[in-house]
């Protein structure tokens, strides 16, 4: 359970709601609402913002391919126990 | 990245690579003695001579490595040679080419010993990376995902968000591969 209510993409505001729009094409899947993530960054765009674009930086192709950088960052994951 | 058998193959990588990071970090330096290759029985020399190969010499590794030495977990279990023989058949196994690269399998070890704070496995790995032909570039391609899905994965937790992505990666309905007939 989290311990914060997660808003739903209708309550954000119109620029937070183009920022989904992003997020659902980064992933490439129709989500019913954005993912808890996205969500979570867009309560406050002045972190999540840059936050997003080190993301998308760091996991775009350059000398490893998108998809084996979603796998370390699996394996970052599992390292640090987590389950999101 | 579909099909499980890439998901087993970095498994093994990552739980080998803190196998032996827990080995070097904590029994490293002076806390326990290596094997030295010149004084070792010729069933352990025999082994060491196939860890040379297979990391090279002359490289970025055996810079890291203070000089042609055998890497310190390697070093430290050779006071049994039928459990180093064993460890280093799974390591060997684990970071061989197949359906990963081991350049990403390399990568994904030094991701890993970074997240976990291995000063031997960050170390060991980066220079593996390096005489595999990974560029600063590429390095800091690792080093950013890891840095970024280390804030992700702590905002995560301390929200206790549940993940969106459990369900809809696709069910893999192949069966056991047989090892025996790669």
């Amino acid at each position: 359970m989290p311990t914060v209510r997660l808003r739903d993409a209708s309550e954000y505001p119109e620029p937070a709601r183009r920022l989904f729009e992003l997020s659902r094409q980064w992933f490439a899947h129709d989500f019913k609402e954005p993912p808890a993530m996205s969500r979570v960054m867009a309560w406050d765009p002045h972190f999540g913002g840059p936050h997003g674009r080190a993301m998308k930086r760091a996991m775009a192709p350059g000398e490893f391919s998108r998809g084996e950088k979603e796998m370390v960052a699996a394996a970052v994951s599992g390292a640090n126990a987590c389950t999101y | 990245m579909s099909g499980d058998d890439r998901w087993y193959e970095a498994a093994f990588v990552v739980g080998i690579t803190n196998a032996l990071n827990v080995v070097a970090d904590g029994l490293g330096g002076a806390v326990m003695r290596q094997v030295e290759p010149e004084t070792a029985p010729v069933e352990v020399r025999a082994i060491f001579a196939d860890i040379r190969t297979f990391y090279g010499t002359g490289g970025p590794v055996t810079r890291v490595l203070g000089g042609g030495q055998i890497p310190t977990p390697f070093g430290i279990i050779a006071h049994d040679a039928a459990y180093l023989a064993d460890v280093w058949a799974a390591v060997k196994r684990a970071f061989t080419d197949r359906r990963l690269s081991r350049r990403l399998k390399t990568a994904l070890a030094f991701a890993v010993s970074l997240t976990t704070r291995s000063a031997f496995g960050t170390a060991f790995h980066l220079a593996e990376l390096r005489r595999l032909g990974v560029g600063e570039g590429g390095v800091m391609e690792i080093v950013g995902v890891t840095q970024m899905f280390s804030s992700y994965t702590k905002i995560a937790d301390t929200l206790q968000l549940s993940s969106d992505m459990a369900d809809i990666a696709p069910v893999d309905t192949s069966g056991v591969p047989d090892a025996a007939m790669e």
